[in-house]
C-alpha cells in the first residue's frame, strides 16, 4: 500500500466554509455518539468506583463453591469461592489502566513520529515513515507474544508499554498525512512567514486541526490494547495473578469454567471487551462522521430521487408554441426542511426552445447550478425541489413533467434527451474506467439492442466530433490532459444524441484557449446537430459572444432575463450591469471593469425586499420594504428591479 | 511496474527490519531472558539443545555483528535452529508440518470475510439510512469480542452441547492427511467452527470502511454522472461507487490482515487446530524461544506476502498505479 493510497484513504478534516458551528459538530452529538460515551462512562465508573463500593476481596477463597449469580454474588463464584463480581470490576480498573495507558503512549509516539515526518519532510519523513509503515505491516499479536515471552515480569504496565510498541504505526501515519496536508494550508504557510518557531506553530496552528484524528486513533488503540492484553493473559503472558478481564478469563478456561456450567464465570469479561470495544467504535463513527461531513447519514439514498406528487402536477396550456423543447415553471428548491430551509431556486420559470443557447449567469451561490441538478434531477439531500413543473417536449408529442416521471421513466429520459457536462473534467469522469467504457455503458443502457461494434464506432464517431483521436478512446481519465477530458466529457454527452445539453460551467477549469476552443467546438456542434442548450456561467460576457438569450440569476430567483444583445446593449438590473462591468470584453469598446461590491447574500437570512438592496448603488427606499416581481419592460426583455418598473423613471441614469 | 518494485522493495525491507529485531529482541530484552532459561533448564536439556540456545541468544562471547553475521547466514539456509518442545526437530520442520494448516484456514476466512464484508458494506453505504446501517452496531460488536472467547462459546454450545461439529483437532485421529475424500472431509469439518470464528469476528474490519468510503464516494461527481447517464442503478452502485470505493479497502489490507492474523492465532489454540497459533501456544508455555522466533518470522514473512498480492489486486484495480514513470 503506498502512502499516497493512504492519504487518500484517510479523509482530512475539512469542513465546508459554509458549515455552520452547529452542523459540524452534528455528527458528535447523534445518538450513537451518545450511547458510546454513555457506555463508556458506565465503565468509567465501574472501574473508577466499583471496587469501592463492592468491597469483597476478588481473591479471597470461600467456600461458595461454583455458585451461579445470587444475591450474595451478584455474577456468581469460581471454582475457589472467589467473588466473580468482584473480580470483574477490579478487572474493569486494570484493563482500562492497561487500554488507557498503551494508548496513551502509542499517541504519543504516533504524535511525535507523524507531526516531524509531516512536517520536516524529507529525509526524515522518509524514514519515520518507512518505520511506521514496517511496523504497521509486521503482525502486531505475534510480535507482541515475542516480546513478552522474554520478559522477566509482565506486570500491567510493563504489557501496556509492550502493547503500545507495536501499536502506535497506524496512528502515526494518518497522522503524518495529515500534517502534509495542513501544512500546505494558508493559515501555516502564513505562519512560517511571519517567522514563527516550529514548536508553536505545531503546536497551536496544526494539532488542533488534528484533534478529531488523534481522539479517533487514540480510542482505536484502546480497544486494541485490551483486546491484546486479554489475548496475552489468555496465554499466560502477562500476570495473571492480577485481575484483569483477560486474566479472569484464563483462570476460567483453566478450570473449564465452560464445560462445568459455569458460563457466568466466562461470560461475563468477554461480554465486557465486547461491550467497551463497541462503546469505543460507536464514538468513532461519531468522530467519523465529524471529520468527513459526507457520512452524515442523510435519509434518501441518491437513486431515489424524490418523485412529485401526480396531484400537484398543473396542466400546461394545450396549445404552446411547438418551438419549445424544456419549460421550467415556477421552481423552487430548498435545501433543508422546515423553517431553517434554505430557498437555493426561488420560483423560477425558465423557456428553452429547439437548438436555441439560453445562457444563465450569476456569482457562485445564486442558484445556477442547483438549478441544473433540480432540472436533470439529480440533486442529493439535504437539497429537494419542493414545487413546480420541468416539461419535456418531446419531438412532435405532449410535454411530460420531468419532475413526476417514475424512476424508469426517468433513465430512459436522461442522456437520451438530456445530457449535462459538469464543471470539473476530472472528477466527472470515473477513475479506473476507460472512456470507451464509459462512452459505450449509456449505449448499452439506452439501446440494448446494439453490438459492441456498433457501439465501438459510436464512440469513435463522437470522440472524432469533438476533436479527440480515436486511440484515445482506450485511456484512462489520468491519461488526458484538462482539455481532452472536457472534450471527452462533451463527447459523451453527445453519444446519443440529446434534444438538450446542460453545460455548468463547462470550461471554468480550462485555460481561456482552451476554453476559447472548446466553446466553439460545441457551438459548431450545435449547429450540425441542432440541440438546444443551457449554459451555465459566471462569465456574463461569454455568454453574450454563445447564448441566444440569456437569465441573469440573483438569490435563486431570474432577476433579468432578455435576449443577449440586448441584455448587453441595455443592461437594466444594476446587478446585471454590475455584472458585466466585472469581465473584460472579447469583443467591443473598452469599459471600466469596476465589479460589484459586497458578496452574495446568505440565503439562510431572509429578509423583506429586493435582496440585491444591500449590495446595490441606486437602492431607494422602497427597496428594503418590496420584493420586485419579474415583469416586462420591452417584448422579450423582463426585469425584476423597482428602478425599472411603473413609477420608474430614473431610467436613464443607468 | 514501478509501483510494485516500490511496493517489492519496502517489503524486503520489512522483511530485513522483522529479521533484525528477531536477533535484537532476546539481546536487548531485560534481564537476560536466555541465561535465566538456560539456568532453569540445567541439567534437564540436552547439551546439544544447550549448546544451540547458547549460540542463537549470543552467550557465546563472539561479537554482535559476528553473532548477526551468523544468525543471517543460518536463516539463508534455512536453519530456525532446534525446539526444545519437540527436541530435536529443527524448528523449520515443527513450522511446515503446521504452516499449511493455518495458510488453508486464515486464508479462505480472510477471503471470505473480505468478500462478504465488501458487498455487505456496498450495499450499506448504497442505502445508507435504511435499516441496513444496523449492520454497522451488529458488525461491530461481533468485532469486539476477543475471538478466543467467541471461539470458546461457539466450540462449547455447537460441539459440546449440540455436538453438530468436532471438539477439537483439524481431522480425526484415526485418518492419515492425504488427498482422500475421508480426510478432506473430516479437515472441513474440523475447519468449520474455527473459520466462522474468525469470518465473524473481523467482519466489520471490512464492512465499515467499505461502507464509509461508499457513502463517501456516492457524491463524487462521477457517480452522479453515471446516474444522469441513466445507467441502471446495479451498474452506477458496482461499477462507478463500489469499483472505486473498494480502493482504499485494499490499500489498507495490511492493517486489517495484521489483526485477523492476530486472532487467527487465538482462535486456534481455542479449538486445538494443528497450524502455526497452536505451534506458537506450545512455544509459549514451553518457553521455547527458538520455536517462538521461528513462527514470528515465518508469520511476518506470509503477511508480507500476502501483502504483495493485495499490491498486485491493487495494481489490477487502479490503472492510475500502472503509470510508467
Amino acid at each position: 500500500m503506498s502512502a499516497e493510497a493512504i492519504a487518500d484513504a484517510v479523509p482530512t478534516a475539512q469542513p465546508g466554509p459554509k458549515a455552520s458551528t452547529r452542523s459540524r459538530f452534528a455528527g458528535l452529538r447523534s445518538a450513537k455518539t451518545m450511547t458510546g460515551l454513555v457506555m463508556f462512562g458506565v465503565f468509567v465508573l465501574a472501574g473508577a468506583f466499583g471496587p469501592l463500593v463492592w468491597r469483597k476481596d476478588p481473591s479471597a477463597l470461600s467456600n461458595d463453591i461454583l455458585q451461579p449469580p445470587s444475591g450474595a454474588h451478584w455474577f456468581g463464584t469460581t471454582q475457589t469461592g472467589q467473588d466473580i463480581l468482584a473480580q470483574v470490576l477490579v478487572g474493569t480498573r486494570v484493563s482500562l489502566l492497561v487500554g488507557v495507558t498503551a494508548a496513551v503512549l502509542a499517541t504519543v509516539l504516533s504524535l511525535l513520529v507523524g507531526l516531524t515526518a509531516g512536517y520536516v519532510g524529507g529525509l526524515t519523513d522518509e524514514l519515520f515513515s518507512a518505520l511506521a509503515n514496517v511496523f504497521l505491516v509486521i503482525p502486531a499479536l505475534p510480535l507482541v507474544v515475542v516480546l513478552a515471552g522474554y520478559l522477566p515480569t509482565r506486570g500491567s504496565l510493563t504489557v501496556a508499554v509492550v502493547i503500545s510498541l507495536t501499536g502506535w504505526s497506524w496512528g502515526a501515519r494518518i497522522l503524518r498525512a495529515q500534517t502534509l496536508s495542513i501544512r500546505r494550508r494558508d493559515f501555516v504557510e502564513a505562519a512560517r512567514a511571519t517567522g514563527e518557531r516550529p514548536i508553536r506553530i505545531i503546536l497551536f496552528e496544526i494539532l488542533p486541526n488534528e484533534f478529531a484524528i488523534v481522539a479517533s486513533s487514540f480510542l482505536f488503540t484502546i480497544v486494541f490494547a485490551i483486546l491484546t492484553q486479554a489475548g496475552l493473559a489468555f496465554l499466560g503472558l502477562s500476570d495473571v495473578t492480577t485481575w484483569s478481564w483477560g486474566g479472569i478469563l484464563y483462570w476460567a478456561q483453566n478450570n473449564q469454567a465452560l464445560q462445568s456450567g459455569a458460563w457466568w464465570w466466562f461470560v461475563p469479561p468477554g461480554l465486557c471487551i465486547a461491550v467497551i470495544g463497541m462503546a469505543l467504535a460507536l464514538i468513532n463513527f461519531g468522530i467519523d462522521e465529524f471529520v468527513n461531513p459526507r457520512l452524515r447519514v442523510q435519509k434518501l439514498g441518491p437513486k431515489r430521487a424524490r418523485r412529485m406528487p401526480m396531484a400537484k402536477s398543473r396542466p400546461l396550456p394545450a396549445s404552446r408554441r411547438t418551438d419549445v423543447v424544456l419549460e421550467v415553471t415556477d421552481l423552487h428548491v430548498n435545501y433543508g426542511e422546515g423553517p431553517d430551509a434554505v430557498k437555493a431556486v426561488d420560483g423560477v420559470d425558465l423557456v428553452l426552445r429547439r437548438g436555441e443557447v439560453l445562457g444563465i449567469a450569476g456569482e457562485s451561490g445564486s442558484g445556477k447550478s442547483t438549478l441544473a441538478y433540480a432540472i436533470t434531477r439529480l440533486l442529493r439531500p439535504p437539497g429537494e425541489v419542493v414545487s413546480g413543473s420541468i416539461h419535456y417536449w418531446p419531438r412532435g408529442e405532449e410535454p411530460v413533467d420531468v419532475l413526476r416521471m417514475s424512476a424508469d421513466e426517468l433513465r430512459a429520459f436522461r442522456w437520451a434527451e438530456l445530457a449535462i457536462v459538469f464543471q470539473s473534467a476530472m472528477n466527472s469522469l470515473n477513475p479506473v474506467l476507460t472512456l470507451r467504457v464509459q462512452m459505450a455503458d449509456a449505449l448499452t443502457a439506452h439501446r440494448p439492442g446494439t453490438t459492441s461494434q456498433q457501439r465501438d464506432a459510436r464512440v469513435v464517431e463522437v470522440m472524432t466530433m469533438v476533436g479527440l483521436p480515436a486511440d484515445r478512446a482506450d485511456a484512462y481519465p489520468h491519461e488526458l490532459s484538462g482539455g481532452m477530458r472536457q472534450r471527452a466529457l462533451i463527447a459523451m454527452a453527445l453519444v446519443l444524441e440529446p434534444d438538450v445539453l446542460v453545460l455548468d460551467e463547462p470550461t471554468t477549469a480550462l485555460d481561456v484557449v482552451v476554453q476559447r476552443q472548446i466553446l466553439n467546438q460545441i457551438m459548431a456542434l450545435r449547429e450540425q446537430l441542432g440541440f438546444a442548450v443551457v449554459f451555465i456561467t459566471h462569465d456574463l460576457s461569454l455568454l453574450i459572444e454563445v447564448a441566444d438569450r440569456i437569465a441573469i440569476m440573483y438569490a435563486g430567483r431570474v432577476i433579468e432575463t432578455g435576449s443577449a444583445s440586448e441584455l448587453y446593449r441595455s443592461p437594466q438590473h444594476p446587478y446585471s450591469d454590475g455584472l458585466l462591468r466585472s469581465f473584460p470584453h472579447l469583443h467591443g469598446p473598452r469599459k471600466v471593469l469596476t465589479g460589484i461590491p459586497g458578496t452574495p447574500p446568505d440565503l439562510r437570512i431572509i429578509a423583506p425586499g429586493c435582496p440585491f438592496q444591500p449590495r446595490c448603488g441606486q437602492a431607494i427606499a422602497a427597496c428594503t420594504t418590496t420584493m420586485p416581481l419579474l415583469l416586462a419592460t420591452t417584448e422579450g426583455h423582463q426585469v425584476a428591479c423597482l428602478l425599472t418598473q411603473p413609477r420608474s423613471s430614473d431610467d436613464d441614469e443607468l | 511496474m514501478r509501483y510494485l518494485a516500490r511496493r517489492f522493495a519496502f517489503y524486503l525491507i520489512t522483511a530485513w527490519a522483522a529479521l533484525t529485531l528477531n536477533f535484537l529482541i532476546p539481546r536487548l530484552m531485560p534481564g537476560d531472558p536466555a541465561q535465566a532459561l538456560l539456568s532453569r533448564f540445567r541439567g534437564r536439556l540436552d547439551p546439544r539443545a544447550t549448546e544451540a540456545l547458547t549460540a542463537m541468544f549470543g552467550l557465546n562471547n563472539e561479537s554482535m555483528w559476528s553473532q548477526y553475521r551468523t544468525y543471517l547466514a543460518d536463516l539463508g539456509k534455512g536453519d530456525f535452529g532446534l525446539s526444545f518442545t519437540f527436541f530435536p526437530t529443527p524448528v523449520g520442520t515443527v513450522i511446515m508440518d503446521s504452516l499449511w494448516w493455518t495458510i488453508v484456514l486464515v486464508g479462505i476466512a480472510t477471503v471470505v470475510s473480505f468478500v462478504v464484508g465488501t458487498l455487505l458494506g456496498i450495499v450499506a453505504g448504497w442505502k445508507r439510512g435504511s435499516r441496513w446501517d444496523q449492520l454497522l452496531p451488529i458488525t461491530t460488536f461481533f468485532s469486539s469480542i476477543p475471538y478466543f472467547w467467541f471461539g470458546l462459546i461457539v466450540l462449547f454450545v455447537l460441539s459440546g452441547e449440540l455436538r453438530l461439529f468436532p471438539l477439537s483437532g483439524g481431522y480425526s485421529s484415526w485418518l492419515s492427511v492425504d488427498f482422500s475424500w475421508a480426510f478432506l472431509s473430516s479437515a472441513f469439518k474440523h475447519a468449520i467452527l474455527p473459520g466462522l470464528t474468525i469470518v465473524i469476528a473481523s467482519i466489520a474490519g471490512w464492512l465499515i470502511p467499505m461502507r464509509n468510503m461508499m457513502v463517501t464516494t456516492m457524491s463524487d461527481d462521477y457517480v452522479v454522472l453515471a446516474e444522469a447517464k441513466g445507467l441502471a442503478p446495479r451498474r452506477v452502485m458496482l461499477n462507478y461507487a463500489a469499483r472505486n470505493a473498494i480502493l482504499p479497502s485494499v490499500a489498507t489490507f495490511t492493517m486489517s490482515l495484521g489483526f485477523v492474523v492476530g486472532g487467527a492465532v487465538l482462535t486456534e489454540i481455542v479449538f486445538g487446530y494443528p497450524g502455526i497459533g497452536n505451534n506458537l501456544y506450545q512455544a509459549v508455555i514451553n518457553e521455547d524461544f527458538p520455536l517462538m522466533q521461528g513462527i514470528f518470522l515465518i508469520i511476518t514473512f506470509v503477511v508480507l506476502l500476502a501483502n504483495f498480492l493485495a499490491d498486485l489486486v491493487y495494481v489490477w484495480l487502479d490503472p492510475r498505479t500502472r503509470v510508467e514513470a
